[in-house]
């Protein structure tokens, strides 16, 4: 007795649960089809446990009144295989609607129609009987009447038959009908599964199908181990067994629901659950204080006691309405997990965002966090592209290529005046004549999440529905507004990120300009046996723009060049480059000196913008006389300093090459005796500053080389640079310094 | 540098100050001129008193605004040159392209 009461209660808090699960269901969107589906699905397998609850309790206390199997109650309790029907349609309509273009809608619903029967059968077959025998005519009547009504009265006959027969093989008829909507369910559901790519709802249907293929073994035993083999299992047994595959598969229904917060009601479940039962208590608690209270003030108070007992009522509710409030707040409290829940979104979002700098790896994990955290179906990106500075809608998998939005597309600045999530219906005003809007629509955007730093919109993000058709809820709004923040932010780090990866690679590639640069300088200088030549440059750390080089003009001469090109970087890179071309064909071409010049200056500002230009000088020595003829365009005057102390200037020449078009140059000549020095530099050393700002200075130069004359070429040089480090220790120098030292030895035949 | 300018007898004057290096001084220079030169001003002065350092960046941009002023039929003068960028201007020979004057007063009156 006291375990079949027990029984019942647990079959009774079953279905009550199912029942209210399915209320909350159908309550957290009624317009939405699938969210009426599975509250009725629920609602009809909460009446099975509730049914039978009922049926155990009437059983054991009227056991007298005998035949159960006649009642109302149970026809009424088969109203839970309509359970069958709406598994079958959620089947259908779950992900994707794919009786959508199904002409005929309303006649899915004639898959109740046999679950309807059975129950009426059931209730109605005492009064079906009642017609039956009314109408039944009698075999012995005679006449024309007779002779019409027999064969209808027959095809009565008959009909009775096969309803009395299905009636007492109920059983089997139906179940074996609610057998196949149970396997055409499981079908269904498994083919739907391609429509899902959301990785939570794919474990979701698995969970489902495997709930649903379970209750359908069990159920398969207890009904076939009934009627197809021989041997009957005992009634307890098959009702066991009967229970069991309901719970079974409501039960993982219910898990899936819950666990996968698959309709979102997780929340709202446990706050009305929560509601219900402290609201039943509070009331319980106000109706027996109010009628405990009723007795002491008859008691007290007698005959007046009712009218005194109302206004006691008054206050026992206005009593009560603090410890209300209260309650409201602490359950409130309780449930701010809602934000919790959204906090852990964000926490782990900005985790995974913040180690993020690839713009691609980034979206992924965007559109992953979308997709699982709020169950967002679809996503779409919008980005500026800096390069070309456009909106581009980026490829994805409904759209292989990237969509270039026009600059004054009616949505898209419809979107720029956003600061904050919206729906895209409410941009319906910026529709007219856009492409965007309209492709918008095609995709079927609802929520437009705009991505703006602090002047600039970086993009935007689409949204569909989310899965199966669920509309953003207020949270999930909010939500969204702090996650378009951080996305700005992981954006913007890995813009920075890329830019500063491209600075690099720039950087890496002036480096190997600089090492081509440098190949372009002669590897020794040329031995000739009239002079000792040393040169040297040493790079800045920058390209820079000094250059120099020696050529063998014809057996006996041999060019000189030192230039500094203006500026810094690859443009005065490229310039050096082109000077050097330059006037190894024009030497190759044999022109004088001032036509060589003229000719390179004309090619130079033909090839570049007027501030850049070159300071070059270039000499020709006459290796066997120790004639040195040059021309100087601009650029610092080579000294010489002749072996008695003397000093004199190389300055004969022209303006700088490549300022200034039609410049004319002119030429000049020295006669180098033996031991004189010949000093070509370039600014780096002359204008190396001290930390005072004083440069190293010209006049400086001249005193050294004068004073250090005697000294072969590399060691004037060397012991030069040592004294311009003293002068500026800075380590790779500002700027390029390059150095040209040429001392003539007592070989040359110098001509008379 | 820091670039102010004032009008005398119809020429404009330009002020540099500071040092002429480059980069944004290029373009700050540049879109000067080019106003002047909208503003059908072209005899302009550049008076560099107070220049105190000039590099080889800097030089090319008077370079080019001496060309963009010659090309619109205009011309450039250099007044107050310091000793500093006079000895720039001997090297490169540029000298003898610009014209450079002690004073804002003799540039002025070399116009006419």
């Amino acid at each position: 007795m006291s375990s079949e009461l027990f029984t019942s209660l647990a079959y009774c808090l079953i279905g009550g649960f199912l029942i209210f699960l399915a209320i909350t269901v159908t309550r957290d969107n009624l317009s939405n089809k699938l969210n009426r589906v599975t509250g009725g699905m629920f609602l009809c397998a909460g009446l099975g446990p509730i049914f039978v609850a009922m049926g155990t309790i009437m059983s054991s206390s009227s056991a007298a009144s005998g035949n159960l199997e006649g009642s109302v109650l149970y026809g009424l309790h088969h109203l839970w295989e309509m359970f069958y029907p709406s598994l079958l349609l959620f089947s259908w309509i779950f992900p994707v609607d794919r009786l959508r273009k199904f002409r005929h809608q309303r006649l899915r619903y004639l898959i109740f129609v046999p679950q309807i029967m059975q129950v009426a059968l059931l209730v109605f077959f005492g009064q079906i009987t009642g017609i039956f025998e009314v109408l039944r005519l009698d075999p012995a009547a005679e006449g024309l009447l007779a002779l019409i009504l027999k064969p209808l009265s027959g095809l009565l006959e008959w009909l009775f038959y096969l309803i009395s027969s299905l009636r007492n093989e109920h059983t089997a008829v139906f179940g074996a009908i609610n057998l196949f909507y149970v396997g055409a369910a499981i079908y269904f559901l498994e083919s739907g599964r391609k429509y899902l790519s959301n990785p939570r709802l794919l474990s979701q249907t698995r969970l489902v199908l495997w709930g649903t293929r379970l209750g359908l073994g069990l159920f398969v035993v207890a009904h076939l181990g009934t009627t197809v083999l021989p041997y009957e299992f005992p009634p307890a047994i098959k009702s066991t067994l009967m229970i069991l595959a309901l719970l079974v598969a409501t039960g993982i229904f219910i898990a899936a629901t819950i666990r996968y917060q698959f309709l979102d009601v997780r929340l709202i479940l446990r706050q009305s659950f929560v509601y219900t039962v402290t609201s039943g208590l509070l009331v319980g608690a106000y109706v027996l204080i109010v009628i405990e209270s009723k007795q002491i003030l008859i008691g007290l108070f007698g005959e007046q006691a009712e009218v005194i007992s109302y206004a006691f009522i008054i206050v026992i509710l206005l009593l009560f309405q603090p410890i209300n409030n209260w309650i409201d707040e602490i359950i409130r409290s309780m449930f701010i997990r809602t934000r919790t829940d959204h906090r852990n979104i964000l926490q782990r979002f900005s985790r995974q965002v913040i180690s993020q700098f690839d713009p691609k790896k980034l979206r992924v994990i965007i559109d992953d966090s979308l997709r699982t955290s709020l169950l967002v179906e679809k996503v779409l990106f919008v980005q500026f592209d800096d390069e070309v500075q456009e909106y581009a809608i980026l490829p994805d998998e409904d759209q292989p290529r990237r969509v270039v939005i026009d600059r004054n597309d009616l949505m898209l600045r419809g979107i720029n005046l956003l600061d904050a999530p919206a729906y895209f219906d409410s941009l319906s005003d910026f529709m007219e004549g856009s492409s965007l809007g309209e492709r918008l629509g095609e995709r079927g955007i609802k929520m437009i999440l705009p991505m703006k730093d602090a002047d600039h919109m970086l993009g935007f993000v689409g949204l569909t529905n989310k899965i199966a058709g669920y509309r953003y809820s207020s949270e999930d709004i909010n939500l969204l507004s702090v996650l378009s923040n951080q996305m700005v932010s992981a954006l913007t780090n890995a813009r920075l990120y890329v830019e500063s990866l491209e600075r690099i690679r720039l950087q890496e590639e002036v480096n190997m300009a600089r090492q081509i640069q440098l190949g372009l300088l002669p590897s020794k200088p040329p031995t000739v046996s009239t002079a000792a030549i040393y040169a040297c440059s040493t790079p800045s750390r920058t390209v820079g723009g000094d250059f120099y080089d020696f050529i063998q003009v014809d057996k006996d001469r041999i060019g000189i060049v030192i230039a500094d090109a203006s500026g810094k970087g690859m443009p005065a890179a490229l310039m050096i480059a082109q000077i050097q071309a330059i006037i190894r064909s024009e030497v190759n071409n044999g022109n004088r000196i001032e036509t060589m010049m003229k000719n390179m200056n004309q090619q130079v500002v033909a090839a570049s913008t007027s501030e850049k230009y070159v300071t070059l000088f270039y000499g020709e020595l006459d290796t066997t006389t120790g004639r040195f003829y040059y021309a100087n365009a601009g650029h610092n005057y080579p000294v010489l300093a002749r072996a008695n102390g003397e000093i004199e200037f190389l300055k004969e020449g022209g303006v700088v090459i490549g300022a200034l078009p039609s410049m004319e140059y002119r030429s000049a000549s020295v006669q180098l005796g033996s031991d004189d020095i010949l000093f070509l530099f370039t600014d780096g050393l002359s204008e190396a500053m001290d930390q005072n700002d004083v440069e190293y200075s010209e006049e400086r130069i001249h005193e050294f080389v004068c004073k250090h004359r005697h000294k072969c070429p590399d060691d004037l040089v060397a012991s030069i640079l040592s004294d311009m480090k003293e002068h500026d220790p800075i380590d790779p120098p500002r700027d390029d310094t390059t150095i040209i030292a040429l001392k003539m030895n007592n070989n040359i035949q110098v001509l008379s | 540098m820091k670039l102010s300018s004032k009008e005398q007898a119809g020429i404009v004057i330009l002020e540099p100050r500071g040092k002429i290096m480059g980069g944004p001084d290029a373009s700050l220079l540049h879109d000067k001129l080019h106003e002047c030169i909208d503003g059908n001003q072209n005899r302009i002065i550049i008076d560099l008193a107070q220049v105190d350092w000039m590099n080889s960046t800097g030089l090319g941009i008077l370079i080019s605004s001496y060309t963009t002023l010659r090309n619109n039929g205009g011309h450039l003068k250099l007044a107050n040159v310091t000793d500093k960028i006079k000895s720039l201007l001997t090297i490169t020979k540029l000298v003898s392209v610009f014209e450079a004057f002690d004073s804002v007063d003799e540039a002025v009156a070399s116009f006419k």
